[in-house]
């Protein structure tokens, strides 16, 4: 487990005033908390609105952010209280303005559509398909290390000491494993590079 | 420079080596795409591959709007 915030470095330019070291940030994440929120709330609108909130939120915030927690549980912690009161808000609307409103409010509940529109969810599937394609063509030695930070949340210490190598060899490993998927992926996320950041 | 670029994402960098990362990112759109694309199939490999849908954008706009 990581015991240092990888973000600090980013959190300290952006608290700066660096809206490039933000942006980065926003980058990061805005794909994790699409999905935590979006298990609260049931349409890709209210869903992209929470997380607009979210990220408005904390760049409003980020001056009174001391780094007691790391910087990712702050945000998912902002993320779930604007999440609740997206869920709040709109159960008072429902209530207001549907004769069926109990009806309609049972039924409302939290993580039952992860917001995406279909067209969205095909294109997440080709990536997520690609993706694991290309990682069964690595090296497995960099399939490894990339997995160990990604997935296992190891920093790249802890990877040097568990794999046995340098760590200039693992930012390495996982620099080229990335490398490698991203030709891949090439192809897939050409259609939607004009949209990109 | 893409090394560094992985780097940066994964918070391996010296003060100076950030603000380095970031002036490329900046200003060489392949490094830019580098940051999205190495950042999705981090998020891909634990299960979320949405694709970003200018939603990135998006957000930077509300908070030049409202920020």
């Amino acid at each position: 487990m990581q015991n240092h915030d990888p973000d600090a470095e980013l959190v300290r330019l952006a608290q700066a005033g660096d809206s490039r070291a933000f942006e980065a940030l926003v980058v990061k994440y805005q794909r994790r908390i699409a999905r935590h929120v979006a298990r609260y709330l049931r349409s890709a609108a209210d869903v992209e609105d929470a997380v607009q909130e979210v990220f408005l939120r904390v760049y409003r915030g980020l001056g009174g952010f001391r780094g007691e927690s790391i910087f990712y549980t702050w945000l998912y912690r902002i993320a779930t209280n604007v999440a609740l009161r997206h869920v709040a808000r709109l159960s008072a609307d429902v209530s207001l303005t549907d004769e069926n409103s109990e009806e309609r409010e049972l039924a409302f509940e939290p993580g039952v559509t992860d917001g995406a529109l279909p067209e969205r969810t095909v294109m997440a599937e080709q990536i997520g398909a690609t993706v694991q394609k290309a990682l069964s063509k690595l090296r497995p030695q960099l399939a490894q290390a990339l997995m160990l930070y990604e997935t296992e949340n190891k920093s790249y210490a802890e990877i040097a000491e568990m794999l046995e190598i340098p760590v200039g060899t693992v930012r390495t490993w996982i620099f080229r494993a990335r490398e490698s998927i991203a030709k891949r992926l090439e192809p897939v996320l050409r259609a939607q590079r004009s949209e990109r950041w | 420079m893409s090394l560094k670029v992985s780097r940066l994402l994964d918070g391996d960098l010296t003060s100076h080596e950030t603000l380095d990362a970031l002036n490329s990112v900046t200003s060489d759109a392949n490094e830019r795409d580098r940051v999205t694309v190495y950042t999705l199939i981090g998020d891909a490999l634990r299960g979320n591959s949405t694709p970003d849908d200018g939603y990135t954008k998006r957000i930077m706009e509300r908070i030049k709007r409202e920020g």
